[in-house]
């Protein structure tokens, strides 16, 4: 990217991250927005056609006029596989301040997103965040993250996530003190002593990982970590073969029962390292929120679609997941995910990875490379 | 009683006789072979080129000994390539004075064929299902890394389980050779069972940059061409269509891409895209030897074979069936095509002497 073209690119780049996040500051305000979706859509899928060599190519690719992008669904989505495979971000790779990593796998790449300006995803993550598992919840709130801090995790969204609502939600705690897997080991009774010490009017949140509760369950066996009153717990992705699985509805019992609060303030959470923004199930929100369904802040959509023409479907089918993310202002506005979802009432709800081509023929299937260990 | 290499070898070709047979017989079972495997009518006709219908003697010999012994096998058939059935079979009958043989449900044609055309009282067809009731010696079983699994987990305790999963083959391309034949010869290896095989070339390695790797693609995307209006390409499953559309979104973005409504090949520069089957290749540029013996390495426990213009340019893993572009479908009949072992066999338990 050359000086000038750089230049005019963080010009862009700026001006569209103070747009997405005036939309954000109205939600906190709980204002309407004078930004109109499909507009800033359109604006960020043109910025990126332009500033990014492989969103040019794709939509190429797709016969799509960069130019001619009036609404968000006219934007073709990056598949998530691309990230893995090349830079997908609109600016020199000297200046990005953070990268964040997928978990690698047997085929050694890892999905890469990188940003010159973290502010944007740390504003939607924490309106949301708030709205959503800390609505009502004023600091300070205990925050205990059973999972790496983002010093041990620099490439960890996730871990991002953690110590940035730490920060926000428990402003007087060092912020190392929220974080209870320490070199790759669960401090089971690091967080007994931080659970015990809590004051019984001040309400908690704990932010884990599926896997990671599954290990706490197990370590507590029928011991229990009671939570004050009003406290909640953030549970997030799947097993990915480091526990134990457990069913989704007994895992929330178990959750439940373990930290003794009620089923409805474990809240799960959907997020990507090629996002910027999260989904939360509602269930604190809305008294008739179902678990399962995942809400929408108002800066993101997940649109089913058709795997084969990537066209949207009617709500109620099942589709792959397209999301539509404004605060990916230098990266993929939309993104193509291999989950399985489906629109219901109140949001949408995940139903698993798309399982790959069924077996025809003794060629290995591309989920099978991905899960295998290796065989010789 | 025991019998010799020499009754093994006379038993298994009793089988390359029924295979002659069933050859001779392709027009009958190509209709339903082509339902059973989406393959086009051409698709059948090609595949039936890669059915074993003679081997030398030391092939056969090299089979025999690779097969071990069984006092009984029971061979569990996937909706393989469907010439596979016959190698399959050959391995368990070298190996077993009884074979049960139970074909793919969903792609029993061949295996049927051979069976009854060899008319070997050894040999019996069967629609058993329930692995666990199976009181064999070994149980050879063909398929996906869960039905391997599933099969392992079922059956009884001191039957021997062998299993044969699934794989991929890679090309190497000099870079000095004749890139249009190479091409072409590449194209015959994608084209044969639309890429569902094992041994059948999803990545290629082309040797020089960028611009060596580019212009292979564009040969191979022209040979392709030519070979679709000749050998069309069958129906792909939903998946696999969906599986497409994806890669060749990811290609668009992270590489090149040539694209056309029956193929695809991409161009990027690391093998970590590895396409979905259904004459999908990914061309990599190799400019160094050692980045060459890196990427293969990244692959090798995948890779059942390697087609190459230029065996001396690279090592290929040890493992895998090392072959000229253009043959990498018709491995001599000499053992199980996939050699990378199967190290669940070893676990359960010590070969039978």
């Amino acid at each position: 990217m050359g000086a000038n073209e750089g230049s005019g690119a963080r010009e862009a780049s700026d001006a569209l991250h103070a747009r997405v996040r005036a939309v954000i500051a109205a939600f906190e305000r709980r204002a309407v927005s004078l930004e109109a979706f499909d507009a800033l859509a359109s604006d960020l899928a043109r910025f990126q056609a332009r500033h990014v060599p492989g969103y040019g190519r794709l939509c190429a690719a797709r016969g799509v006029a960069p130019e001619r992008i009036a609404r968000a669904s006219d934007a073709p989505a990056v598949p998530t596989d691309a990230f893995k495979l090349a830079a997908v971000f609109a600016f020199d790779p000297n200046e990005a301040r953070v990268t964040f990593r997928t978990s690698g796998t047997t085929l050694g790449a890892r999905g890469a997103h990188a940003f010159r300006d973290v502010g944007t995803y740390d504003a939607a993550a924490l309106a949301f965040g708030r709205a959503t598992v800390a609505r009502g919840l004023a600091p300070p709130v205990a925050v205990l993250v059973v999972g790496p801090s983002p010093d041990e995790a620099p490439d960890s969204s996730l871990a991002h996530m953690c110590g940035l609502f730490a920060r926000a939600l428990d402003p007087g705690q060092p912020v190392e003190r929220s974080f209870f897997v320490r070199r790759g080991t669960l401090d089971t009774a690091g967080l007994h002593a931080r659970v015990a010490a809590l004051l019984p009017s001040r309400p908690a949140v704990v932010l884990a990982t599926s896997f990671a509760l599954v290990h706490l369950l197990d370590d507590l066996g029928r011991d229990q970590l009671p939570l004050p009153p009003g406290s909640r717990v953030m549970q997030t992705g799947g097993f990915k073969g480091r526990s134990r699985e457990v069913e989704a509805e007994e895992l929330r019992r178990a959750i439940a029962a373990a930290f003794a609060i009620a089923e409805r303030d474990v809240v799960g959470e959907y997020g990507m390292t090629e996002l910027s923004s999260q989904f939360w199930e509602a269930t604190l929100v809305d008294e008739r929120a179902r678990p399962g369904v995942y809400a929408e802040p108002p800066w993101a959509r997940v649109v089913p679609v058709d795997p084969e023409t990537l066209a949207p479907i009617v709500d109620g089918a099942v589709g792959i997941a397209r999301v539509e993310d404004l605060a990916n202002v230098d990266s993929a506005f939309a993104v193509l995910t291999q989950d399985r979802v489906r629109r219901v009432p109140g949001g949408f709800e995940l139903l698993g990875r798309t399982a790959g081509a069924p077996p025809r023929g003794c060629s290995i299937a591309l989920d099978e490379m991905l899960s295998s260990r290796g065989t010789p | 009683m025991s019998r010799t290499v020499e009754e093994r070898i006379a038993d298994v070709r009793r089988l390359l006789d029924a295979a002659i047979a069933v050859h001779a017989d392709r027009a009958q079972l190509a209709p339903a072979i082509g339902r059973s495997s989406g393959l086009t009518p051409e698709g059948v006709e090609l595949g039936f080129a890669s059915l074993e219908t003679t081997a030398t003697a030391a092939e056969l010999r090299a089979l025999v000994a690779s097969a071990g012994h069984a006092g009984s096998v029971h061979v569990i058939l996937s909706a393989n390539v469907f010439v596979g059935a016959l190698r399959a079979i050959a391995l368990a009958r070298a190996a077993a004075e009884r074979v049960t043989v139970r074909p793919s449900p969903r792609d029993p044609v061949l295996a049927r064929a051979l069976v009854e055309r060899a008319a070997d009282p050894a040999i019996t067809l069967t629609a058993v299902r329930d692995v666990g009731s199976v009181a064999g010696d070994e149980v050879h079983v063909y398929g996906r890394e869960a039905t391997i699994a599933d099969v392992r987990s079922r059956a009884r305790p001191g039957v021997v389980v062998r299993a044969h999963g699934p794989g991929m083959g890679v090309a190497v391309v000099s870079d000095g050779g004749d890139v249009e034949q190479a091409a072409d010869a590449l194209a015959a290896d994608v084209v044969a069972f639309d890429q569902r095989g094992c041994l059948s070339p999803r990545v290629c390695f082309v040797r020089g940059g960028e611009s060596a790797a580019a212009g292979f693609a564009a040969a191979l995307h022209g040979r392709l061409l030519d070979w679709s209006r000749r050998v069309p390409r069958g129906s792909l499953t939903a998946e696999e269509r969906a599986e497409q559309v994806r890669w060749r979104g990811t290609l668009a973005y992270a590489g090149r891409l040539w694209d056309a409504e029956h193929h695809a090949v991409g161009l990027a520069t690391t093998p970590a895209a590895v396409p979905p089957a259904g004459r999908h290749v990914l061309v990599v540029p190799a400019p160094s030897r050692e980045g060459l013996a890196d990427a293969i390495g990244l692959l090798a426990p995948f890779i059942v074979a390697v087609g190459t213009d230029d065996p001396s340019g690279f090592a290929a893993p040890r493992h895998a069936r090392l072959s000229a572009l253009g043959r990498m479908q018709r491995p001599p009949l000499d053992g199980p095509v996939d050699r990378r072992g199967d190290p669940g066999v070893e676990k359960r338990a010590s070969p039978v002497p």
